[in-house]
């Protein structure tokens, strides 16, 4: 059930509407991945321009998540799929509804940045912050990438790599502790940078969502919900 | 050949005259001959099945010896084979010489199908774009090149020039990428890493903008103590009047370059576009027109505004105005008193053209080109002396970039010069009751 049998597929039509989804999905996912990118320049360099453009453009990912939920709807209801055609429309619609959150978290680390941006603050916490980003960056691409490529081995690492971004967000909180206790004055400020460090560990999450869905897709196999070591044993054993 | 076909025949004849012989002898000649055609046939059948046979060996065949006509065959068939497997071992040679130089490039090379999908792709693509050797073949290239403004390039199919991206994968790293079409629906897609251009062109952008901007607050000190000095009714204040005049007057000519410049800085990092809203050209046209008279006194010409088009722009008001202004009072500044300058909003076709045509002294030619870079002047001192920034026209050439238009320049010495922008009409909005919103207002 790899790439290759995506297309081979009975109806021509019908294969080429599924392409078209997918190509959909992960340009959606292009635009998303351009949002978070934005949106940490703009936390990082304190640039409030561009975390205004994230804002601004926040609509065309909700534009995107509903045209493309609509195309499913018209494919569930005129070819009724069945099997991996069904998983994958499935897969579409949960991918969408986890894109347009992770707009959702990239617009609200730019609301934070416009905010954060008119002050002048100590910049210890947001190369801490800098680093968590860079990594979630980087997972969402690869998230999208086993998307792209159907590849299960790859979507299991991206699933790991949810616990790598989860310690990282821990050691954000512990320096935010200690600067609220070191100084109070700074609370107002650190707090802005945990809603930001929370937004970002939230993407982490539905990263993972993703490459959940990828092995879905793949081995029919709904792997939401356990932990790592079943996912993998129990791929190994199919 | 010809020592196979004779040997062929004499075989056939040897065989008809036995059988012709034996029939004559045994009374039986139909018959003999029948069973000598059928001697013949079946030769010729086993040698086609040995022909088959050999055919059809899975290595390279073997030279063989064979009886007449079958021999000649068998020989040129060899010949055939060997010539091909001659230019096959050429062909592959050349190939993988042809796959090692496209290796060794340093930019990623990708070549795509009709649909987007990847036939092949060197080692820099796998290194740039995240591209996998063995994985990637056959899927669409959009699906692992996800920026939008790559998407937008492949959708709106102008592939003369190109379009820079992030690398995939890579944070701070920028691509410059190519479609160069070939062979009907196939396409070559070129990626150049530009991260050392793209970075200098950063620190060369917020170099000058942090120039400017730290500059503004020393000059607005200087220039307001100048001002007062100048105010001032002192018997000093009166022995310095024309050092102060002067000083205020570049004080003042500094202060719009540096205005000039922050402007610049603020387009080139694309601004206009977040903020863009339908602008009444017209209404416009009519402000400047004001401003310009009021601006030029008593040496100004005449100005004459001529309004056809009841489109609106879509763009950043205060960008347009800026260049548009910039347009009318060069205009003004190089037509003598009395003569005329025109101001128009037209149509051409489905554009949308500004347009100021004067009558002042022309630019020569050679000029022209250069018009548009910064500081470029074509009479130094002139230009300066009226208070020129050398700015104006790099501003109007980059809204225009902004605002997809273009900038038209016409010119003949001693006629009059005409300066046109001209806009697509994705920018034009057309509504119906533009006419009366501007009787209302006014």
């Amino acid at each position: 059930m790899s790439q290759s049998d995506l297309l081979h597929h009975y109806s021509q039509q019908f294969n080429q509407e599924l392409e078209e989804i997918r190509t959909n999905v992960l340009a959606m996912g292009g635009l998303v991945e351009q949002q978070l990118e934005e949106a940490l320049n703009a936390l990082v360099s304190g640039d409030v321009g561009h975390g205004e453009r994230v804002v601004a453009n926040d609509y065309q990912v909700n534009a995107l998540d509903v045209q493309i939920d609509e195309r499913c709807t018209v494919i569930l209801a005129r070819r009724q799929p069945t099997a991996s055609d069904l998983r994958l429309v499935l897969v579409v619609i949960k991918t969408t509804a986890d894109l347009e959150r992770i707009g959702d978290e990239a617009k609200r680390v730019a609301r934070m940045a416009i905010r954060l941006g008119s002050a002048d603050h100590s910049r210890g916490l947001f190369l801490e912050i800098e680093h968590l980003g860079t990594l979630v960056r980087g997972m969402l691409n690869k998230a999208l990438d086993t998307y792209a490529r159907m590849d299960v081995v790859a979507a299991l690492e991206v699933a790991k790599e949810d616990q790598r971004i989860d310690r990282e967000y821990e050691n954000v909180m512990r320096q935010a502790i200690t600067y609220m206790m070191e100084d109070p004055r700074s609370i107002p400020f650190v707090l802005d940078i945990i809603w930001s460090a929370r937004a970002l560990e939230r993407i982490g999450d539905r990263c993972r969502n993703i490459a959940e869905y990828v092995i879905y897709f793949v081995k029919g196999k709904d792997v939401r919900h356990t932990n790592l070591e079943q996912i993998e044993e129990e791929l190994i054993r199919r | 050949m010809r020592a196979g076909w004779s040997q062929e025949t004499w075989r056939l004849v040897g065989i008809l005259a036995l059988s012709l012989v034996i029939g004559l002898v045994i009374g039986r000649v139909r018959d003999c001959l029948l069973v000598g055609l059928a001697v013949v046939l079946a030769l010729n059948l086993y040698n086609l099945h040995q022909f088959l046979a050999w055919l059809g060996a899975s290595e390279g065949l073997k030279p063989r010896d064979a009886p007449g006509v079958w021999g000649e065959i068998y020989h040129h068939v060899y010949l055939l084979q060997r010539r091909n497997r001659k230019r096959k071992r050429k062909l592959a040679k050349l190939l993988a010489q042809f796959q090692l130089s496209a290796e060794a490039m340093p930019d990623a090379a990708v070549a795509l199908g009709e649909g987007w999908d990847i036939r092949w792709f060197n080692e820099a693509a796998t290194r740039l774009l995240g591209l996998r050797p063995g994985q990637d073949a056959g899927s669409s290239i959009r699906n692992l090149l996800r920026n939008p403004d790559f998407h937008a390039y492949l959708s709106a199919g102008e592939f003369d020039r190109s379009v820079e991206i992030g690398a995939p994968g890579h944070l701070g790293r920028r691509l410059s990428v190519r479609i160069i079409p070939f062979a009907g629906n196939q396409r070559l897609l070129l990626a150049q890493d530009v991260t050392d251009r793209y970075r200098l062109e950063r620190i060369r952008r917020d170099f000058v903008a942090n120039a400017s901007h730290e500059l503004r607050t020393p000059l607005t000190v200087i220039a307001g103590f100048v001002e007062n000095m100048r105010h001032d009714d002192t018997a000093a204040a009166r022995h310095w009047a024309r050092p102060l005049a002067l000083m205020e007057q570049q004080a003042a000519r500094m202060q719009r370059i540096v205005e000039d410049l922050l402007l610049l800085s603020g387009l080139e990092s694309g601004q206009a576009v977040t903020d863009a809203q339908d602008v009444d050209v017209g209404a416009l046209i009519h402000d400047i027109r004001e401003e310009a008279i009021a601006a030029g006194g008593p040496d100004a010409p005449s100005l004459i505004a001529e309004v056809t088009a009841e489109a609106r722009l879509r763009g950043g008001s205060q960008y347009l105005r800026s260049a548009f202004t910039n347009l009318v009072m060069n205009a003004v500044q190089h037509t003598p008193a009395g003569a005329k300058v025109w101001i128009r909003w037209r149509l051409d076709g489905d554009r949308g053209v500004f347009e100021v045509q004067d009558t002042g002294e022309g630019i020569p030619a050679e000029h022209i080109p250069r018009l548009t870079e910064r500081f470029y002047r074509v009479d130094v001192a002139r230009s300066r002396r009226r208070g020129g920034t050398g700015l104006g026209l790099a501003i109007v050439k980059h809204v225009l970039q902004n605002h997809d238009g273009q900038l038209e320049i016409e010119s003949e010495v001693g006629v009059g010069s005409t300066f046109r922008c001209v806009f697509p009409s994705a920018r034009l909005v057309f509504s119906a009751n533009l006419d009366e919103q501007r009787k209302a207002a006014g």
